[in-house]
């Protein structure tokens, strides 16, 4: 018998093609048509297709000559974080009114563990579900449609939202469990990611629940002990762990990162020296709002083919940028040759922890004492009204939201 | 494509369900009636709270922003086909 307790009800919610559906709300002429959302203009990267474009094979990640030659009518326009990170922080309120067990998965998606309170205030799950799409259009507008999944656990009700028709709710329970596990392309499958898939199809397993023809001993020699458990749990419907850590949210962050894909390759050190300052600025304002430092700095860099990475870990806490960058650049960059242009940059702080004492010496004072007072700047202004010469005359970088929110403690203060 | 315009502009509204709806504008000396606001959103940057209304005016879409600090109003863009 799988180990999942049917008396819980979970439910996942996904925004369909949230980011496009946000545009067609806001702009009627751009709806029934193909269109993709662009970083910012003369971006060519589509990081997010309405439906429309989807139907005709655009998908996230294709650059806009794809995109153009199988829609050859798609509108690109940029993306606007701002506007998604406040209908986000909106979703997040209409969820909060339904119970107080949410979890903010990316963006777009959302766990809502009713199983506490659902006996007496939620008899009728599928209506609650129903009930919560509309308040979703109310709120943000009648374009704006979402699957809602149900289930036990959070690994099946992000299935059933996942293969559910847009715009309709699902419910996976004991009755259609092993026939939706046996029907489910690993693509709908949370935790399962490409690599694992292909290692799979190699066993001549391409759904869930194939992987029950397989002991745990046999599945251990292919993937090791850690994934033949999860595969189990996955070829049952059982909750896995990486789901299963949302019920143990962090208290902090652990790492805090800015990565940027550039407009071109970047040869000129002055170029890149800027960027890798800016990146640093963001990272190190993110670390300081949350109150946090970090031992350890990363930076990755990427060119056309070609892969960098370097990090270093140090005995005291850091959170001046100043610092940082001397890490990164001077100690890091300067120390490679640079064999490759560079089209992708970014920088990491982790090893993170509250700050506590603060550092006695004078210059770290002194240099604290400057931060501060950025930092009382940019929090009133935003970001890079105040900033260190080294970023004069440069275009800057600006904070963004990503998609999968990474940095979701920091965005929304959960 | 939407394209940026960044004039300030006169607003009125009115107040509904506590919250502040525009209903006309001027801009290059003409009044401009609302037909649809199609959404709204709550920007900031810093501490500087702003409020981006989409609006739509026949077949016209123009992006909105009031500065709740300044309280002031800007034509922010305007979609051109």
């Amino acid at each position: 018998m799988p180990d999942i307790n049917w008396q819980n009800k979970i439910l996942h919610i996904d925004i369909n093609s949230y980011f496009a559906a946000l545009l067609q709300q806001e702009n009627p002429k751009l709806r029934n048509k193909p269109v993709g959302i662009v970083k910012d203009v003369g971006r060519t990267c589509i990081i997010a297709a309405s439906k429309e474009a989807k139907k005709l094979g655009v998908s996230t990640g294709s650059n806009a000559y794809e995109a153009k030659l199988k829609a050859p009518d798609i509108v690109l326009v940029p993306a606007q974080f701002d506007r998604y990170l406040d209908a986000t922080k909106r979703l997040k309120k209409i969820f909060m009114n339904v119970s107080p067990n949410i979890y903010i998965y990316s963006l777009d998606e959302a766990f809502v563990n009713i199983s506490h309170c659902q006996k007496y205030l939620y008899p009728d799950v599928e209506q609650l579900a129903k009930n919560i799409q509309q308040q979703i259009q109310l709120e943000l507008g009648e374009w704006v449609t979402s699957n809602v999944g149900i289930s036990a656990n959070y690994f099946l009700a992000k299935i059933a939202s996942n293969i559910a028709p847009k715009g309709t709710v699902l419910t996976i329970d004991e009755n259609n469990l092993d026939g939706i596990l046996a029907e489910v392309p690993f693509a709908e499958v949370c935790g399962v990611g490409l690599r694992l898939e292909k290692k799979l199809k190699k066993l001549g397993v391409t759904n869930p629940y194939q992987i029950r023809f397989y002991s745990q001993a046999e599945l251990e020699l292919f993937f090791g002990p850690f994934w033949s458990r999860e595969l189990l749990k996955i070829a049952y419907g059982e909750e896995t762990n990486h789901l299963a850590l949302l019920e143990k949210p962090l208290s902090q962050m652990k790492s805090v990162s800015r990565s940027i894909t550039g407009y071109h390759l970047y040869d000129d050190e002055k170029e890149i020296k800027a960027i890798i300052y800016n990146l640093i600025s963001e990272v190190i304002h993110k670390v300081r709002k949350m109150n946090l430092a970090g031992r350890q700095v990363s930076i990755f860099l990427n060119g056309q083919d070609q892969f960098w990475a370097d990090h270093l870990t140090v005995k005291h806490f850091i959170n001046h940028e100043q610092e940082m960058f001397e890490i990164i650049y001077n100690k890091l960059y300067k120390n490679w040759k640079r064999h490759f242009k560079i089209i992708k940059f970014g920088v990491r702080m982790s090893l993170l922890e509250k700050m506590g004492q603060n550092s006695l010496l004078p210059n770290w004072q002194k240099t604290e004492k400057i931060h501060q007072a950025m930092d009382d700047v940019n929090d009133k202004y935003g970001l890079f009204t105040l900033r260190t010469g080294a970023l004069l005359n440069q275009p800057i970088i600006k904070p963004e939201v990503t998609g999968f929110l990474g940095d979701r403690i920091y965005q929304l203060g959960e | 494509m939407y394209q940026k315009i960044g004039e300030k502009i006169k607003v009125a509204g009115v107040y509904k369900d506590y919250t502040f709806q525009p209903f006309k504008f001027q801009w290059n000396g003409r009044q401009l009636k609302i037909d649809k606001i199609t959404l709204v959103s709550n920007i900031k940057n810093g501490l500087i709270k702003k409020r981006l209304y989409s609006v739509m005016i026949g077949n016209d879409i123009f992006r909105l922003l009031f500065d709740r600090e300044s309280e002031s109003w800007t034509i922010d863009e305007v979609w051109v086909d």
